[in-house]
């Protein structure tokens, strides 16, 4: 009997050892404790729910602690979080996102004022300015290229670049990119106060002329043999980008379009999300790296808004009266669609009540999707 | 006459077709046009042994494709009028080299031995040959010197090396090139540490594809509006006439009737429910329990 009461006592002992209380650590509670606050940003403050509400409770799936070897967590072999994880290590998610994306997207803005393609391009300074601050901080340069990426505003960038130049970094970039996407509406309109003066502000563009359909169909041939021709290895996401706003340009292929903007995007959210945020395990994710990748995060989201903001000044040396661009759109030139276009609205709004900037900010911010794949393509083709 | 114009269009499409097609079978049959000799051992004393333990010369290819070739089907010679002497079996998954890897075939002139012994030796061997699976498309041969050294292999200096001399260091089923290389971004660091040539590069080609978007589009968008206002431009008899229709034909109600259905599928009304359930009582001042015409059937009229 006494054997017995041993045996069930040392089995209960080696049970606990397998739970979760036994293999915490206080990193594991500190993650815990970031999940649920992007979850309160999420449901509380409607920051990006869709984004936040998959990475927050993905950080809580990643950070249940267990005792390795049962394929459990996202980095064992053959583990079902494992084979979810795939598509983001492999690359394969990110443009899947991409095809959604410009099924969603109207370029119209941008074909009705093309010079507002040009802001797109500014506003990636943002990414070589993390790029340069983080080789000074000594980082690899795969992994300064991985960490400027953030500086795009574009989550799935930057997980594609992520895992093809520095994978261990992966969870760490990508939350911070998604992050600091979330809070656009916090990082941005300081910066773009700062640079510009009362007048500027209450600059009023043109009203955007109607596009044809033609027009559009057009853009998203050209500018997919266009960009990738300079950029071939931008291929998977821009390639992507503009098939899926072709299925939705071409007006035949409603239900390709449909799908793709609708439950296929929705399901990679999904999968990215959660995997992105399973694999912030605190074993791999709570080092000093990840510390300074979160701070080169927010200083790249400062340099890209006053690239844009400060282009726009510039540009409008050159411009006539009339034609003149309100600089407080210049912050939409990170891809951060439509977030960064939101704010341009707002800020331009609390100093002119009736003077509407977002379908002008429409035009930089899709450029700007177009731009940090670009630069992405750009830096693959450098350092891989 | 429209039908004609397209059948004849889709018989273009397809004669076209058919050529590409024709064309890259004969040029890329397997993808076997990747594959390279890469080493070769004629004199082995004390080198590698095959899987008999045996001391014998060997051939290395290399498949510089980056996908995965199947070698099936495929022919090794060292005799270029006799180009089908030895037939890779098909149907084989050994014969399937990965993306940028190797295989080695032992030359010992024992066939039975397996599919990676040869049918013949390098003892007087001038050339070494593969022939794709046609038996007659030569995909890479290399020219023997005259004397070897024990052990001393031949082979390419650097994968993508068309030149070929004695290597320092035999490495079968391996990259023939061992040296400490530098990563594409090291060496772009090396001259650049601080990112600035890399910022002024990266930034230059992320306005170069933008402005070039944006010069067509400049000039796309001025081609399109002068066509739509020569188009839109009507007959000044034809003014009068459609502003009278189209004031007739668009009454307000239709008006707010498109206004409405736009509204509605904008806000996608419908596709999401609230997820609420009401439960609202029915109020009956009789019970069925209680009412006998609840149990009967009617009566036919």
């Amino acid at each position: 009997m006494g054997n017995f009461f041993n045996f069930v006592i040392e089995h209960l002992a080696q049970f606990l050892q397998f739970t979760a209380f036994a293999n915490m650590t206080i990193g594991h509670v500190i993650m815990i404790c970031i999940g649920l606050y992007f979850i309160y940003l999420a449901i509380a403050k409607e920051f990006e729910p869709m984004l936040l509400i998959p990475i927050g409770f993905g950080i809580l799936v990643g950070n249940v602690a267990f005792a390795p070897g049962y394929q459990i967590g996202v980095y064992e072999s053959g583990s079902v979080l494992n084979y979810l994880y795939f598509g983001v290590l492999q690359g394969i998610y990110p443009p899947l996102i991409f095809l959604g994306i410009g099924a969603m997207t109207d370029f119209s803005a941008l074909i009705s004022n093309p010079k507002l393609i040009l802001i797109g391009a500014a506003a990636q300074l943002g990414i070589f300015g993390a790029y340069c601050l983080a080789l000074a901080l000594g980082f690899s340069p795969t992994e300064a290229g991985a960490i400027g990426i953030i500086g795009g505003a574009d989550g799935p960038t930057a997980i594609f670049l992520a895992s093809k130049l520095a994978p261990d970094l992966l969870g760490a970039i990508a939350i911070a990119a998604y992050s600091y996407m979330a809070l656009v509406p916090v990082i941005q309109p300081p910066v773009m106060r700062l640079l510009t003066t009362p007048k500027e502000r209450l600059i009023r563009m043109k009203p955007p002329r109607v596009v044809s359909k033609t027009e559009k169909v057009i853009f998203a041939i050209a500018g997919m043999l266009l960009t990738t021709f300079i950029v071939p290895s931008g291929l998977p996401l821009l390639g992507m980008l503009f098939f899926g706003n072709l299925l939705k340009e071409s007006g035949v292929t409603k239900r390709l379009a449909d799908t793709a903007k609708g439950p296929m995007i929705d399901i990679v959210t999904i999968l990215i999300g959660l995997t992105v945020g399973a694999s912030t395990q605190a074993t791999t994710f709570l080092t000093m790296k990840s510390v300074g990748i979160f701070a080169l995060g927010a200083a790249s989201f400062v340099v890209a808004t006053f690239g844009g903001v400060m282009f726009v000044k510039i540009l409008n040396l050159f411009l006539k009266e009339g034609n003149k661009i309100n600089p407080l759109i210049g912050n939409a030139g990170v891809s951060a669609v439509p977030d960064s276009a939101r704010v341009s609205q707002v800020v331009g709004l609390e100093y002119d009540k009736t003077n509407h900037l977002l379908m002008h900010a429409m035009g930089p911010n899709v450029a700007g999707v177009i731009g940090s794949a670009v630069a992405a393509g750009i830096l693959l083709s450098f350092l891989a | 006459m429209i039908m004609r114009r397209e059948i004849k269009h889709f018989l273009y499409g397809i004669a076209v077709l058919l050529l590409i097609v024709a064309g890259t079978s004969v040029a890329k049959a397997q993808n076997a046009s990747d594959l390279k000799l890469n080493e070769i051992l004629v004199l082995n004393d004390s080198n590698s042994v095959d899987d008999f333990g045996m001391h014998t010369a060997w051939i290395e290819i290399f498949n510089s494709a980056y996908n995965t070739v199947d070698m099936g089907g495929c022919y090794l010679t060292d005799d270029l009028s006799n180009p089908t002497k030895y037939w890779i079996p098909t149907g084989d998954p050994a014969t399937k080299i990965p993306s940028r890897n190797y295989m080695v075939f032992w030359a010992d002139n024992h066939p039975t031995r397996g599919i990676f012994h040869l049918n013949f030796d390098l003892k007087n061997a001038k050339t070494i040959a593969i022939f794709n699976a046609d038996g007659k498309t030569l995909v890479d041969k290399v020219d023997l010197p005259s004397e070897h050294k024990p052990d001393i292999t031949y082979g390419r200096p650097t994968n993508e090396s068309t030149e070929w001399v004695h290597l320092e260091k035999s490495t079968p089923g391996a990259n023939n090139d061992y040296t400490k290389k530098k990563s594409a971004g090291e060496s772009f660091v090396e001259f650049d540490p601080y990112g600035i040539g890399m910022t002024m590069i990266a930034m230059f080609v992320v306005f170069m594809s933008l402005a070039i978007l944006f010069v067509i589009y400049k000039n796309m968008g001025r081609f399109f509006i002068r066509r739509g206002a020569a188009a839109n431009k009507p007959v000044q008899s034809e003014v009068k006439v459609s502003a009278k229709h189209s004031a007739e034909e668009m009454s307000g109600e239709v008006n707010a009737a498109i206004a409405m259905a736009l509204y509605l599928y904008q806000s996608e009304l419908h596709d999401e429910e609230n997820t609420v359930l009401t439960i609202q009582k029915v109020s009956r001042n009789y019970s069925p329990w209680s009412s006998k015409i609840y149990t009967l059937r009617k009566s036919p009229r």
